[in-house]
């Protein structure tokens, strides 16, 4: 499984919206239906999952699943 | 009694029992009930011998030990201890450390970035003590023990807390035990006119509350306070009740952790509002259904947790029944933090599913055309210098709660409604809609708008005014694209809860009384006026 479709797979336990039926523009509240908590518990599972550390502020601003992937890729970079 | 009894008592009889523990860098520190006394004696002394006896000191951070230490020196000393919203915007905080007359302020470093703001434009602010690693913050930053020139309203002298329990560790003089009568802390809630209205408690109103919620346990019990601790609920029924009890205190260091945290901590007890229930029960739900789902809960929940209480905002019975699949009882309660703040709750030995529990044995219920009325100990005194706002909510000392409701044969409550025009949201936050219509009402598209609560946000309707429209030439498509760019603009600006996450472009103006203010019962009416 790639990356993504982990993230998305993980994404799908919180929201009605299948991985393979998840794009990139999607946002995370108003068109998956995350309310704000899911999101950060999300957050969580991929901090254990892909082993980054983030942070509640620099995560506050992220919308789109594309930024959230971004992000991701950024931290394991670093 | 008062919480200053409650806590000598407890370090008396459980001394060597941890009373707060927290994460730092990933290892457990704790602090033990003995530990926590003398702290909260230090920094109760250290004001005092700073002269700050009788004064209002305002705290801003999240939980932690030097927050609570902080709040019980303040409160134990007859002081008045301002609890902040540390997410809220800058500017919102300095209002209310103006408003609330502070004179000193606990800040976390973490919130450090905005002492420049409030050195600036906090007058009335002496002393401001930085609360979490004073060590690290004098390395990085010269205020440490100086006073700030330059743009300084307030002249006020930066400290560490460490400093300020030197001062009080020693000194022999102690603050007398307050007043029962006298106002022990203020906390901010929404107002329906937009302006948050500081809720006066007492002393008395603080102990009795603590007293009165009818739940017990061994000490040395685990809770895992995952709340905000500038909330009532979580001040006063995870700290103050747990002390109370000899608990030991857990600290969720991030709401990205709680899961995880419920891992590490193993509590017995929680405290929610019924955002974190539903969350927490996607992942139970989420699980393989192959896996028994004793293995599934301790795995999400630690392993011993066995009571959840709820607060705060209606939680759906559905969610009760399928926790208690997974051994864990969720019990709702119902309180506001004019009522400091538990007015009625649902207890292990007596509870009835879709009800929030007997009232507390130190308040009385009465009804006025189905709103709930409290009278009481533990009913605040009013709100600070709002006089107005006070006499329309406290009347012959019956508050008037705002929320519909009724007392069924057996003597339990259920809610049924709200008077008053405030949205709660499943995390507990109250949202007023016209604080946020006033700050919206400034977009340059805006022409009138609405602020409702749906699906667990806040969704805007607009309708844009006509002028700018045409004078931009814009389309349908290209005003939805700018009022939903304005939008993510005010988001950013904005505490997670006050967000808005729905927009209806609007095509026909709001429906008017006869003052021409907004029908709300018809906002989502969008036909053109007859």
């Amino acid at each position: 499984m790639t990356q993504e479709m982990q993230f998305k797979t993980i994404a799908a336990q919180y929201c009605g919206v299948k991985p393979e039926d998840m794009t990139n523009d999607m946002r995370f509240r108003e068109d998956l239906g995350f309310s704000s908590l899911d999101f950060m518990s999300f957050l969580g599972e991929l901090e254990d999952t892909f082993d980054v550390e983030l942070e509640e502020e620099e995560v506050a601003q992220i919308l789109t699943v594309a930024e959230a992937l971004t992000l991701l890729e950024r931290l394991q970079e670093e | 009694m008062l919480i200053r009894d409650i806590l000598e008592e407890s370090a008396k009889n459980y001394a060597e029992i941890s009373a707060v523990k927290w994460l730092k860098k990933k290892e457990i520190q704790e602090m033990n009930y003995r530990e926590l006394l003398e702290n909260a004696a230090s920094v109760r002394k250290g004001l005092l011998a700073d002269g700050f006896a009788e004064k209002h000191l305002a705290l801003i951070g999240s939980s932690s030990a030097e927050w609570i230490e902080s709040y019980l020196g303040i409160i134990t000393g007859g002081m008045v201890a301002v609890p902040l919203d540390a997410n809220l915007p800058g500017g919102d905080l300095v209002d209310l450390i103006n408003r609330s007359d502070a004179a000193g302020l606990f800040l976390s470093r973490k919130q450090a970035g905005l002492l420049e703001q409030i050195l600036a434009e906090c007058p009335k602010l002496k002393k401001v003590w930085m609360m979490e690693d004073a060590a690290a913050f004098r390395r990085q930053e010269d205020y440490d023990g100086q006073t700030v020139s330059g743009g300084n309203a307030s002249a006020a002298e930066v400290l560490s807390l460490a400093d300020l329990k030197a001062i009080g560790a020693g000194s022999m003089a102690d603050a007398d035990r307050p007043e029962p009568e006298r106002i022990a802390t203020i906390i901010f809630t929404s107002g329906t006119t937009g302006r948050s209205k500081g809720v006066m408690l007492t002393q008395k109103n603080l102990a009795e509350n603590v007293k009165a919620v009818q739940y017990t346990a061994e000490p040395g019990s685990v809770l895992l306070s995952v709340l905000p601790i500038h909330h009532a609920f979580c001040l006063v029924m995870d700290w103050l009740k747990g002390f109370s009890l000899g608990a030991t205190v857990c600290i969720n260091d991030s709401l990205l952790h709680i899961v995880k945290n419920m891992g590490v901590f193993q509590p017995q007890v929680m405290l929610m509002v019924p955002l974190m229930v539903e969350t927490i029960y996607k992942k139970l739900a989420g699980a393989d259904p192959s896996i028994p789902k004793q293995m599934v809960a301790n795995a999400v929940f630690g392993g011993r947790l066995h009571i959840i209480f709820t607060g705060g905002a209606h939680l759906d019975p559905y969610y009760i029944e399928k926790f208690n699949e997974y051994g864990v009882a969720v019990l709702e309660g119902y309180g506001m933090s004019e009522c400091s703040p538990v007015i009625s709750s649902n207890n292990p030995d007596d509870n009835k599913t879709g009800s929030v529990g007997r009232p507390l044995p130190n308040v009385e219920i009465a009804f006025d055309n189905g709103e709930i009325l409290v009278r009481g100990s533990s009913v605040m005194k009013g709100y600070y210098q709002m006089p107005q706002e006070t006499a329309d909510a406290l009347k012959d000392g019956w508050l008037h709660t705002g929320d519909k409701g009724y007392l069924d044969e057996d003597g339990f409550l259920f809610i049924n409604g709200r008077v008053k025009n405030l949205i709660i949201l499943s995390n507990g936050e109250n949202v007023s809609p016209e604080e946020i219509e006033s700050k919206l009402a400034l977009g340059a598209l805006v022409g009138e708008v609405a602020v409702t609560g749906e699906n667990n946000g806040l969704t805007a309707r607009i309708y844009p005014d006509p002028e700018a429209v045409l004078a931009k030439g814009l389309d349908e498509t290209a005003v939805e694209k700018e009022l939903q760019g304005f939008l993510d603009e005010y988001n950013k600006t904005q505490p997670t809860y006050r967000r808005i996450t729905g927009l209806v472009v609007r095509k026909n103006p709001f429906l008017k009384s006869a003052t021409r203010k907004i029908r709300r019962q018809e906002v989502l009416v969008d036909e053109p006026c007859s």
